[in-house]
């Protein structure tokens, strides 16, 4: 099988977003064919090179979004008008109401939410016949639509307020978002010719999945360990309100025609989920799918009777505000006045600047909340709380933090997908966390879990286990085997295999067969080959692909062509 | 590690006063204190360390009939900024706000929440005062240097040549020609005349193309006149400076009153750019903009004007020669049109036009020639007529003007709109 794997600022690049994990599912699956097309984020990363690649990887194709290739091409006045068409009805679906919105719970028409589609797909096919899309995506043409959707009826109120620099700012944007669509990618011996196409996130690199499956009819696998418009919303801005409001309406629409056209999404965690079933993916859709990490690590830790000091508490993790290690002191302040032998071992480094003034404070507030201790009148005393850093003599391995300590603690206040907590598992050390980010979701019922901000809580909860050897033995051993189930490298490959074949047999990519002299060979597929219609019961949302119109179940397309594929003879045959 | 936590990791909360903040909180909690000014939370927590009450309960806190609207107060600024619920989720998911959370007030999740929060916050904000942009203007100085070093190195080079003789004169020639040809791609390349993207294959094609016919198009004016009055004589007999009474003319003072106008042409041409741009920020609409764009263009085409005009005269006082007006006011107004609209991404019409203007002005000399041959001295007639009758400058007065007019009308158009004026890199 053929996959296209599409990534943005990811895999191959030496610096790309988690290319680790990307790598380990073309290592792990070996028995496909993967391409990947890569989009640059920057020069530098481009500059950083490749990691290396593994046989599978039949070719990589790479192409920049940090810059903008103008061909030179002048469009006449038929593709002018066409552009002026698409352009505008893309303006106008940025500036009406938006999907989702409270205001107007599910009575978006389906043609309403088409529109963005149509002309999305539209421009692209403009980009593929003619070319010169990025001239014209920064011409006056571009910007008078915008202008004109803005100032259109029923528009947004912060749309229009829009004054001529938000104009610009906004055309500029929408150039460099749709960038994709003038690649050279969607040829038949390009996105064309793969059985699928797995998007490694959503926004920019699945849009050219989308174009893949508008023109080829390529099925679309969407992965989001991080949900795209989030960290969209998330990147704070200064430009006006028009310009927010209008880039909004544009990542949040192309979110919801990806998760729409996608044939399956893959959210990372239920936070991740959450975000997608709120931008209108379909829950039928939807199959999470934990990050992998390597347990082999961990396998003697994890393996080995507890041999750790039972007074022990351990925290690992990177060191920034955002873990609140000064309720972590404050709940050990709490725990030594029962329990006055513990003792709190904090390791991990400062990640910046923010991180290392954090650490300097949380050094002086653990100095000031518990003095240097000794033994006896006679020796050199230590303080309760110690700082340590992964690599030194005592803590040579990550394993080794937490095997230092009888139970582990996580404080964050804020926290995506707690990495730090699944080690522990894999550890089988007893933990006690606070409810933030997918911590609930992780732990299960193998560890305890205490409100966030809430020293007197937390240090109750340590205290618990402190107490009682034989409970922390329980959650630990429930732990292993929960992470070991769950959180490993396998089942995150294996989930993937299993959907690569469970799409592909939703959705067979039926290729004309030429003979030799490259004519089409008629009845080279059989008609039994494609059983038209719905092969299992009505929830069944995806349908095979070149199948007629009736059984697609989506809306169809007002105004646009079908969709040129390959299969279209066959289909003919099968009918 | 994979990494991948990283990728679903809400934003820290901005700035390191968010932990000071929330510590200081708490020690307010614990303390019982309400006010502990932020910096103080360390010295405040060790008091409460050593304080005898070890068992005392949290005196319970925020009990506002209306939960929300503390919560709203406390994120004002992202309710205020915020153009849709999401992005108010989102930033209340960055400080840590979960769907258990949410119920506390009294809502199903986050998204919810933030609805609630965004339609209270959207009332307030009909009110508040749209905050103005003004693009900083850069100052950067360096080309303003730069464009006077083009008439500077000519002017010497003028200098030199009518100062030595023999070898030194070819040496003081080709030096100060290469010298000023490379001054004038610096000038060109830095400051209000160079090419905003000036990495677009299409416009590296049409600038190649208009650099061949400038340097065309200044030697005609250089050496043109001369060889066609040497030619409609009959001659030229000699190359032009081989001897004192050559029939071939030079016409030193227009070239140099080109290149010394290098200056108030990035003048006239930052005057333009960073007028428009204030109207960009000022204007209404695209087509307010057009119409209050248009007026600037033809002020600073007509401040170069008569710039040149001037310098001009002074050339031609300071040489002793006439200043030919006609052809070189032409000439520069054609350059400074093409210059403005490559500057500004537009370089389709003038490479277009340069190349027509000199091949017209080709054209017209090869006629002359072509008339020497037998049977075709009619192809002469008409070039010779008009050399006869008004002088040898009417061909390329006439052809540069033809130009610059039809580029005049096209960069009212085109350098009067908005996307020719859209800041270049932006951040997203």
């Amino acid at each position: 099988m053929r996959i296209g794997l599409l990534t943005e600022g990811g895999y191959p690049y030496v610096s790309g977003d988690a290319r680790l994990w990307c790598d380990r599912l073309v290592r792990g699956l070996g028995q496909h064919e993967f391409e990947v097309y890569a989009l640059s984020r920057s020069e530098r990363q481009e500059a950083e090179g490749w990691i290396p690649l593994p046989s599978q990887v039949d070719r990589v194709i790479t192409a920049p979004l940090w810059t903008a290739e103008d061909d030179g091409v002048h469009y006449g006045r038929r593709a002018r008008r066409r552009f002026a068409e698409c352009y505008g009805e893309l303006a106008a679906a940025l500036c009406t109401g938006r999907p989702g919105d409270p205001a107007a719970p599910g009575e978006a028409p389906a043609a309403e939410a088409d529109r963005f589609g149509n002309a999305l797909y539209g421009l692209a096919e403009l980009a593929r016949d003619e070319g010169g899309l990025v001239g014209a995506l920064r011409s006056e043409t571009a910007v008078r639509a915008l202008e004109r959707a803005c100032r259109a009826p029923g528009a947004l109120r912060d749309a229009r307020e829009a004054r001529v620099p938000d104009l610009l700012a906004v055309a500029a944007h929408l150039e460099r978002a749709l960038r994709p669509l003038s690649l050279d990618w969607y040829e038949d011996d390009g996105l064309g010719s793969v059985d699928l196409c797995h998007a490694t996130s959503g926004g920019p690199a699945a849009l050219p999945g989308l174009l893949a499956r508008h023109f080829h009819g390529v099925p679309l696998l969407v992965t989001e360990y991080g949900v795209r418009l989030r960290t969209h919303y998330l990147a704070a801005t200064d430009a006006p309100p028009a310009v927010r409001a209008l880039l909004a309406a544009f990542h949040g629409r192309l979110a919801a025609e990806t998760y729409e056209r996608a044939a399956v999404i893959t959210p990372g965690n239920a936070h991740a989920r959450r975000w997608q079933e709120r931008c209108g993916a379909d829950r039928t859709k939807l199959r999470t799918v934990y990050p992998g990490m390597d347990a082999s690590r961990f396998a003697e830790v994890g393996e080995s009777a507890e041999s750790a000091d039972a007074d022990t508490l351990v925290w690992v993790g990177r060191i920034e505000p955002a873990k609140d290690l000064v309720s972590l002191l404050h709940a050990f302040a709490e725990i030594r006045k029962e329990e006055p032998k513990t003792r709190l071992r904090i390791v991990g480094a400062p990640a910046d600047p923010e991180g290392t003034a954090y650490l300097g404070h949380c050094k002086a507030l653990a100095a000031q909340l518990f003095p240097d201790e000794a033994e006896g009148p006679h020796s050199v005393g230590d303080n309760p709380v110690s700082f340590e850093e992964i690599g030194g003599p005592e803590l040579p391995t990550l394993a080794d933090a937490y095997a230092a300590g009888a139970v582990t603690v996580l404080s964050s206040v804020v926290e995506g997908f707690p990495i730090s907590l699944v080690e522990a598992m894999f550890c089988g050390r007893a933990t006690v966390s606070t409810d933030v980010g997918a911590v609930v979701e992780v732990i299960g019922g193998t560890g305890l879990v205490v409100p966030p901000r809430n020293p007197r809580a937390l240090g109750e909860a340590c205290l618990a286990l402190l107490r009682d050897p034989e409970r922390r033995e329980r959650l630990g051993a429930a732990a292993r085997a929960r992470a070991l189930e769950l959180f490993t490298v396998e089942q995150n490959t294996t989930a993937f295999h299993g959907i690569y074949l469970e799409i592909v047999s939703h959705t067979p990519v039926r290729r004309l067969v030429l003979d030799d002299t490259g004519e089409p060979l008629p009845f080279a597929v059989p008609a039994e080959a494609h059983v038209p219609g719905r092969w299992t019961g009505p929830a069944a949302r995806v349908v095979a692909r070149g199948g007629p119109a009736w059984a697609a179940g989506a809306p169809v397309r007002a105004g646009s062509a079908m969709p040129a594929t390959h299969a279209t003879p066959a289909t003919e045959g099968a009918r | 590690m994979s990494g991948l936590g990283e990728l679903d990791r809400p934003g820290a909360p901005g700035g390191a006063e968010a932990w000071d903040e929330r510590s200081g909180e708490w020690v307010a909690e614990v303390g019982g204190a309400d006010a502990v000014p932020e910096g103080t939370a360390v010295s405040a927590v060790s008091e409460q360390a050593h304080a005898p009450a070890p068992n005392r309960r949290p005196t319970p806190r925020r009990t506002a009939a209306d939960p929300v609207k503390a919560l709203m107060h406390r994120h004002r600024e992202l309710c205020e900024r915020a153009v849709d619920p999401l992005e108010i989720a989102a930033g209340l998911e960055a400080h840590g706000v979960t769907d258990r959370t949410a119920t506390r007030f009294r809502h199903r999740d986050v998204f919810s929440l933030a609805e609630e929060m965004y339609a209270r916050a959207a009332h307030d904000e009909e009110t508040a005062p749209r905050p103005t942009t003004l693009t900083p203007t850069r100052a950067h100085t360096s080309w303003i240097l730069l464009t006077l070093l083009p008439g500077t190195l000519c002017a010497a080079t003028v200098a030199a040549l009518r100062l030595t003789h023999g070898q030194a004169h070819a040496i003081a020639l080709a030096v100060g020609v290469l010298a000023a040809v490379l001054a004038l791609r610096a000038a060109l390349t830095r400051g209000p005349l160079a090419p905003t993207n000036g990495t677009l294959p299409g416009s590296a094609r049409h600038s190649s193309g208009s650099r061949a016919w400038t340097c065309w198009l200044v030697a005609y004016a250089l050496l043109g006149d001369g060889l066609l009055e040497a030619a409609v004589a009959g001659g030229p007999d000699a190359l032009p400076g081989a001897s004192a009474d050559s029939s071939w003319a030079v016409a030193t003072a227009p070239v140099l009153a080109l290149s010394l106008a290098c200056a108030p042409a990035a003048w006239c041409a930052h005057l333009f750019a960073v007028s428009a741009r204030r109207r960009l920020d000022t204007s209404r609409g695209l087509e307010d903009f057009t119409a209050s764009a248009r007026p600037l263009l033809l002020g600073a085409f007509a401040l170069f004007l008569s710039a040149l005009s001037a310098l001009l005269a002074v050339c031609g006082v300071v040489l002793g020669e006439s200043p030919a007006y006609a052809q070189t006011v032409t000439l520069g107004a054609l350059l400074l049109l093409a210059r403005l609209l490559t500057a500004h991404g537009f370089t389709h019409a003038p490479a277009i036009l340069l190349g027509a203007a000199a091949a017209a002005e080709a054209t017209a000399l090869a006629t002359v020639f072509a008339g020497r041959l037998p049977g075709c001295g009619f192809l002469a007639t008409p070039v010779e007529t008009a050399a006869d009758t008004w002088g040898p400058g009417t061909v390329p007065t006439l052809v540069c003007s033809v130009a610059a007019l039809t580029l005049l009308v096209h960069a009212t158009r085109t350098l009067t709109r908005a996307s020719a004026h859209a800041p270049v890199d932006q951040p997203c």
